[in-house]
């Protein structure tokens, strides 16, 4: 009990006293402490300062407003809308909202439905969120906005890398001694091209508010607000890596996604600690800096005492703590700063402790991930902190059992509640001009829980827990109710529009596309060797025409291109490519005689753009039911081609994108037969009557 | 040596800034709900980033400034409780420093007043005055019936702590008088009643309640401290030196304040 409780009960007393001092101050009583202070100074200070931003903000928005005007009578003509809300549902399915609506289940979905507009909405080729949330913001193909995938290959070592933005160490640093001390911040390059529509909006003077839309990292300069989203790295620099702590035996890495850390015991505490990013002094890279923490497990209370630098919280079995600011410690005063939450899973007889990926703290951001820099400061100071991370639900760790099915989706609605509370505050703050917000809960629960909702699928065989079924339902039904309540902020001169970049289907089955080229002869391994290592490992080049990395991408070895390249560009590669599309068109799985592969799309074919030679050769267009395999994803040469899908990630959409279209929720009537995700910039740029530039592929819808 | 005790006043004021600055910013921390004063905190800073953000959009910088005053009244309050439990004892032992601190003891040979004010103006005749030795009058008396005053001017030859006698309607009452140099405790005024003012100011046992002087007072001088070339009262350079390291101690042991 905090001494304040105890010393409650003596406050007449006390207020008495401290009226007598007041009444009667004399010098020697007229300063109480630093305390008082503290409280006094900082209030006054704080209200003179807020007092001088609104006095500068009253005196100068005349003038600014009259600028605004005049920007917008320069580069636009009569807006139909005062202010545009887009909601976007990261998968959300047409099919399946249909179905739910039919059922009943989504009463706001119907009424816009009924009183506007409801289509498919067609996505991008591949259909997957990078590109097709690229397309949404730009108007323009993937030829023109350089992301086909989460993934790019380096031609010249075969190599993956980040295909939405590059992070470099400082351009210079100071040698002194042992340490190298970095002169500057680290270096972030984004890789998407193409300019956002906000952009446009923000030069006619046109205000957005933008949170959490895909591929927004690094956030680029325009007139509003923009909180980043998927694509934003963790502390390490990766795309999300959480630790498991565990005193349970075994040297099993995770293959992706995170590392196991050994708990050692001491006596009755237990230490351990959480791996963070590379150290920033160290001549060579590779030391990776760690925090470590204390475990002190009772288990008559089933709870754990947990002690990390000066943080000290309690954690009951099963229970996530609140975020957590995590301290790496570098030396010479340099530290990096995150947030994790800590999950306890099991305290008795082994002690087993999850910790998130170390999330770039919102209110001490060590790389940009807002625009302006101090809106994500702003955020975390109204509600709190909140997951910074690109894929902030944590689906590897569901993937390899360290979560439960409950902890998994525990940790996707804490998310979403956070992102709730951005959007109706920038709902609330833009009162004019746009206001979009991605949600991912819809991709990351259907990708996990796919499993449950479709009988007989592969990977609910593995699950030992009860199936639930109804996830996916309820998780639909929570998305209608957030938009019933944005309804309900909506008036007759706003556009409301529910879109998603793609829509989901079942993936229970895998083909690895390297194990087929392998098996027939378009790529080689070394000699003796039947598989390969991760990223091509054992794989000859000087024998290899062909091979796919990432989700649906499979790539020529061109001559002059890759560094090995063997295939000459031209005639032969033409050639090859119409070989593998009349191969690969078609390919049957053995088990069931169904089809697994529906279309070779050729890239060249397919997109236009200064970026088409960054593009693989061709798209694969797997049929509902399967995808690439994960070996295959990641470079693997495996024997097996068809195979059961057994993780808990059991649907997807890196299939034929025509087989997934995402939807298109509108309280305004929309014209169009055949919308597309590619119009939804041209659309919004001509509602509020902003010229639209002259590169955009998409189109404006007619909206009444 | 002589240095050394010149710089006194300023060490104890020192010594005592970073003492208080760390008891005080400790008590606030087990008497305060550091959550509660967090989320305030954060929410103020919200609000006036707010106004930064939004500043194109005048009905957002209007709201946010209502919501920063709303904001500040909660932190006041939640500060408020917290502060009354270290404001108190700390109030009683600035009241106690300030004997050492406030004023200056006379020197020898300096010459300073001492005014008794009497109860009743038409006793002002037969107020008499006792000087122990090495304690003398430098002027006549001067008598100031419209406040019912009466004021001396002394001189002291000798140093040490003395007794002076004031006798008015037959009785004498007496104030003692601090005649040296450095560090002594001085109380500037002797009063009768006025119990809660006794506390503040004086250093003394109260006058009878039946005698007719109401108060003795002798103007010392008041002293000041030599700080960063700037010649301070001590109770300004507490406030500045206190705040200061109770800042560092908040900012080393993370107490929300």
């Amino acid at each position: 009990m905090r001494l304040g409780g105890k010393l409650w009960r003596f406050r007449p007393a006390l207020l008495a006293v401290l009226v007598l001092v007041t009444l009667a101050p004399t010098s020697s009583h007229a300063y109480a402490g630093p305390g008082a202070g503290f409280a006094v100074l900082s209030s006054f200070w704080t209200l003179f300062v807020a007092f001088l931003y609104s006095a500068y903000a009253f005196v100068t928005w005349p003038l600014r407003h009259f600028l605004r005007l005049l920007r917008r009578r320069q580069s636009s003509g009569k807006a139909q809308i005062k202010r545009a809300v887009i909601l976007g549902f990261d998968g959300m399915d047409p099919e399946l909202a249909q179905r739910f609506i039919s059922e009943g289940k989504l009463p706001n979905l119907a009424k816009l439905q009924q009183q506007g507009s409801f289509h498919k909405l067609r996505t991008t080729y591949p259909p997957i969120s990078p590109v097709a949330w690229s397309t949404f913001m730009t108007g323009v193909n993937p030829g023109k906005h350089n992301i086909y995938d989460f993934l790019a290959r380096d031609e010249k070592n075969y190599l993956p890398f980040l295909s939405s933005a590059e992070i470099k160490g400082p351009k210079r640093s100071l040698k002194i001694g042992k340490y190298m001390i970095p002169l500057g911040k680290a270096q972030v390059k984004g890789m998407r091209r193409g300019t956002p529509f906000w952009y446009w909006l923000g030069k006619a003077g046109i205000f957005s508010s933008v949170i959490r839309v895909p591929v927004t990292f690094p956030p680029e300069k325009f007139e509003g607000v923009l909180l980043s989203g998927m694509c934003v790295p963790d502390l390490k620099g990766s795309q999300g890596t959480f630790s498991f702590c565990t005193t349970r035996g075994g040297d099993d890495k995770f293959r992706e996604g995170g590392v196991r850390i050994p708990i050692l015991r001491n006596g009755s505490t237990l230490r351990t600690y959480i791996p963070g990013p590379d150290d920033p002094l160290a001549e060579k890279q590779g030391r990776e800096l760690r925090a470590e923490f204390e475990i002190r497990p009772d288990t008559v209370k089933q709870q754990a005492e947990i002690v990390l630098d000066t943080e000290r919280f309690t954690l009951k079995v099963g229970n996530y703590s609140e975020w957590i600011s995590v301290k790496f410690k570098a030396g010479l005063g340099f530290s990096a700063r995150g947030i994790a939450k800590f999950y306890l899973k099991e305290i008795s007889p082994e002690v087993e402790v999850y910790v998130t990926p170390v999330n770039i703290d919102p209110s001490r951001p060590d790389l940009p991930i807002a625009h302006p820099v101090t809106y994500s400061i702003y955020l975390a100071k109204l509600f709190g902190p909140y997951a910074t991370l690109g894929l902030a639900e944590d689906t590897w760790a569901l993937n390899e059992r360290v979560l439960d099915d409950d902890a998994f989706l525990a940790q996707c609605y804490s998310n979403h509640h956070d992102r709730e509370q951005m959007l109706f505050d920038a709902l609330e703050k833009t009162k004019s001009g746009l206001c979009a917000c991605v949600f991912d809960t819809t991709d990351r629960v259907q990708h996990m829980f796919w499993r449950y909702f479709e009988e007989g699928h592969p990977a609910a065989r593995e699950s030992n827990g009860s199936k639930r079924p109804e996830v996916i339902p309820d998780l639909y039904r929570r998305m209608d109710d957030l938009i019933g309540k944005v309804m309900k902020q909506i008036d007759s001169d706003s556009l409301l529009l529910v879109v998603s970049d793609h829509g989901f289907k079942s993936f229970a089955r895998c083909i690895n596309i390297n194990a087929w080229l392998h098996q027939n002869g378009y790529l080689a391994l070394k000699p003796d060797k039947t598989e390969s290592g991760d990223w091509f490992e054992d794989v000859d080049w000087s024998r290899t025409r062909a091979y796919t990395m990432g989700l649906n991408g499979v790539y020529l070895n061109i001559k002059g291109r890759e560094r090995e390249g063997v295939v000459r560009p031209g005639a032969e590669a033409e050639s090859l490519k119409e070989e593998l599309r009349r191969k690969l068109d078609g390919l049957t799985d053995p088990d069931s005689g169904k089809v697994g592969i529906t279309n070779l799309f050729d890239c060249d074919a397919t997109y236009a753009g200064p970026y088409v030679d960054n593009a693989p050769d061709l798209l694969v267009g797997y049929a509902a039911g399967y995808r690439a395999s994960w070996d295959s994803v990641m470079g693997k040469i495996t024997t097996a081609i068809f195979e059961d899908n057994l993780k808990a990630w059991s649907g997807d959409h890196c299939i034929d994108p025509r087989e997934v279209p995402g939807v298109l929720f509108s309280n305004k009537k929309i014209s169009d037969e055949k919308p597309a995700i590619v119009d939804v910039a041209p659309t919004i740029l001509k509602l509020f009557g902003v010229a639209l530039p002259g590169n955009l592929d998409g189109k404006a819808w007619t909206v009444a | 040596m002589r240095i050394l005790k010149a710089q006194a006043p300023l060490a104890i004021v020192i010594v005592l800034s970073i003492m208080v600055g760390f008891l005080m910013v400790v008590v606030f921390r087990y008497t305060s709900n550091q959550r509660a004063i967090r989320i305030a905190k954060d929410r103020l800073k919200a609000h006036l980033l707010a106004v930064r953000l939004f500043q194109d959009q005048i009905q957002v910088v209007l709201i946010s400034y209502w919501r920063i005053v709303r904001s500040t009244g909660t932190y006041l309050r939640l500060a408020f409780m917290p502060l009354l439990y270290v404001s108190i004892p700390l109030i009683f032992l600035i009241v106690q420093i300030d004997r050492y601190l406030g004023y200056a003891p006379v020197e020898v040979g300096q010459t300073f007043l001492m005014k008794a004010r009497l109860a009743d103006s038409g006793s002002l005749d037969q107020v008499s005055l006792q000087l122990p030795p090495g304690l003398s009058l430098s002027a006549p008396a001067v008598h100031v019936p419209a406040q019912n005053e009466i004021v001396w001017r002394l001189v002291s030859a000798s140093r040490g702590r003395r007794n002076v006698e004031v006798a008015a309607a037959g009785q004498a009452v007496s104030k003692s008088l601090e005649i040296s140099q450095g560090l002594k405790r001085v109380s500037p005024v002797r009063l009768r009643d006025r119990w809660w003012q006794r506390i503040f100011v004086s250093g003394e046992p109260p006058l009878s309640a039946n005698s007719p002087v109401e108060s003795i007072e002798v103007n010392y001088p008041e002293r000041t401290i030599a700080f960063a070339w700037m010649e301070w009262n001590w109770i300004w350079l507490f406030f500045v030196l206190s705040l200061i390291f109770g800042f560092l101690f908040k900012t080393i042991l993370g107490i929300e304040i």
